[in-house]
């Protein structure tokens, strides 16, 4: 019983990992759906005799429409999922069990870092499998490269946001404090990208969220190099300094 | 020594928990801390654990942190591991990745045996202490640092886990806390006591009760008291005799040596009928209550 089977059964016995995976292929099902039927949803609702008229849906839309809800409700479980795994001095007694136990905290948060990014992706990969399908059989074809290139750069800000994540553990105690400061901390950088415009965008790891979508439109992969970059280096600042933090924390 | 603190100081902001702590651990002893509420025994453990650093002074122990175990006053565990996976993580991460009867043995031990297999979040407060007791004793520490092991067990709980510390005697060092005296005196050979941060005194219980202990001796006769009162008062040995109940005499004496010599004969010759008499030696806890009133 090793402390990366302990992170594995806490997924997988607190139904996180379905959760996760629930909510990533649920988005991925219902984007590209509610994208094909967007016209005839609106038009039964009724529109006041005023008729409106929808572009004819591109299947790069049904996959936007995809990424655009995983990034944000995905996301918001995931850094939920990682709080409560990596804000483990929260109970102090449980945390007198583990840290009495490792020579160093490097031990307890490496994996904890590690399955959460993993249960993460697995849910971004099952849901962007979900999305490829339902976009496929409704809208036509997706071109696999560029979904695949998406993917793996959706896999990286993943794992920075878990990062950030693990971070944010080590400044609070809590799970609900730590995702909180999580969030903000990457709505911060979100607002950020919006606000400074595509020169600063172009580096920020939020960037990355998105970029299947883009990449499907036609964009260039080579345009995510520079956040992609960034977000490796950030994803390792963030882990060193949680760990170094977590080590000078006194219980 | 196992355990060597020299003016160890700990404060949290304006607030001392600490003071000039010098502790002195024999290897292989039971040493029990007490004091009340809030005099710095679970600090004390926490920093001897590494889990809190020192504002000053220095912790020598003769021991790598990977051989000494932490068992808190209340242990948690996640709710949703069963008893026998916790008790393999801790020997897991102590090194133990041994055959599975050793943790079934343990837990045996703890008597968890029937539960092992269960979550443990359906585990009572009593079993979760006893499933603390596996979980340290699995990794076979050489130094057992106990936050008031037994505090949320039943008396049969209880006495299993003194049974289990007192056994441990000469092959691991024990430093258990306690507010139960009693536990204290039965199993521990070392106390110390802690009162606001402050250590009072440490050293062996005899020197400790015996330094306190007024020779006396408590009588309880069938027959009246009043004639042995009389002849009591005319001993050169007797310092005082007073009758707190019926039948009962206490009699302070210069030296329980003279006592043992001349009271059971001086008895006989006056007659009483002696139901029993016994050395009044003094208690931990009037000793407790005294240092830390």
């Amino acid at each position: 019983m090793s402390l990366w089977r302990l992170e594995w059964l806490r997924l997988l016995r607190t139904h996180r990992l379905l959760t996760i995976l629930g909510v990533y292929v649920f988005f991925g099902l219902t984007g590209p759906l509610t994208v094909r039927y967007l016209g005839q949803i609106l038009g039964s609702l009724g529109t006041g005799g005023v008729e409106v008229e929808f572009p004819e849906p591109t299947p790069a839309d049904g996959i936007a429409q995809f990424t655009g809800d995983a990034s944000q409700i995905g996301l918001l479980v995931v850094v939920m999922v990682a709080a409560s795994a990596l804000a483990f001095d929260s109970r102090r007694e449980m945390a007198v069990f583990l840290r009495s136990r490792v020579p160093g905290v490097y031990r307890i948060i490496l994996p904890a870092y590690a399955m959460s990014t993993i249960a993460g992706f697995a849910g971004l990969a099952c849901g962007t499998l979900a999305a490829w399908y339902e976009t496929v059989v409704l809208l036509g074809p997706v071109p696999i490269g560029s979904l695949l290139t998406g993917l793996l750069l959706g896999a990286l800000f993943l794992a920075f946001a878990v990062g950030v994540v693990a971070l944010s553990a080590s400044l609070a105690k809590g799970a609900l404090a730590t995702a909180g400061i999580s969030l903000g901390s990457l709505l911060g950088m979100a607002i950020a990208a919006g606000v400074g415009g595509p020169n600063v965008s172009r580096w920020l790891p939020t960037t990355l969220a998105g970029a299947m979508g883009d990449l499907v439109r036609q964009g260039r992969p080579e345009d995510y190099l520079p956040a992609a970059g960034l977000c490796i280096l950030a994803t390792a600042g963030c882990l060193l300094a949680a760990i170094a933090l977590a080590n000078r924390r006194e219980l | 020594m196992m355990v060597r603190t020299a003016a160890l100081t700990k404060r949290y902001g304006e607030q001392g928990a600490l003071s000039n702590v010098d502790v002195e651990v024999p290897r292989g002893s039971v040493y029990g801390l007490v004091g009340p509420n809030g005099a710095g025994k679970t600090t004390l453990l926490t920093i001897l654990a590494g889990l809190c650093r020192p504002t000053g002074g220095q912790v020598q122990l003769e021991v790598p942190r990977r051989r000494m175990a932490l068992l808190p006053d209340t242990p948690q565990f996640d709710p949703w591991l069963t008893g026998r996976e916790v008790v393999a993580l801790a020997a897991h991460l102590a090194g133990i990745d041994g055959p599975r009867p050793r943790a079934l043995r343990v837990l045996a031990d703890a008597g968890l045996a029937e539960a092992a297999d269960r979550r443990v979040g359906g585990y009572s407060r009593g079993m979760l202490q006893r499933l603390g007791i596996a979980a340290t004793l699995v990794g076979e520490p050489e130094l057992l640092l106990l936050d008031e092991p037994a505090s949320a067990l039943d008396p049969a709980g209880r006495r299993e886990v003194l049974d289990l510390i007192a056994g441990m005697r000469g092959e691991a060092t024990v430093m258990l806390s306690s507010h139960i005296l009693a536990d204290v005196h039965e199993v521990c050979d070392i106390v110390g006591i802690l009162r606001a941060g402050k250590l009072l005194y440490q050293g062996t219980l005899e020197n400790l009760l015996v330094g306190r202990a007024v020779p006396a001796y408590r009588i309880h006769l069938r027959s009246a008291v009043e004639p042995v009162i009389d002849v009591l008062r005319r001993q050169p040995w007797v310092t005082s005799v007073a009758a707190p109940l019926p039948h009962r005499l206490h009699v302070r004496v210069r030296s329980l040596a003279d006592a043992e010599r001349h009271l059971a004969p001086l008895l006989g010759n006056c007659g009483a009928q002696v139901i029993s008499m016994t050395p009044d030696t003094a208690d931990l806890e009037d000793v407790f209550l005294e240092l830390t009133s």
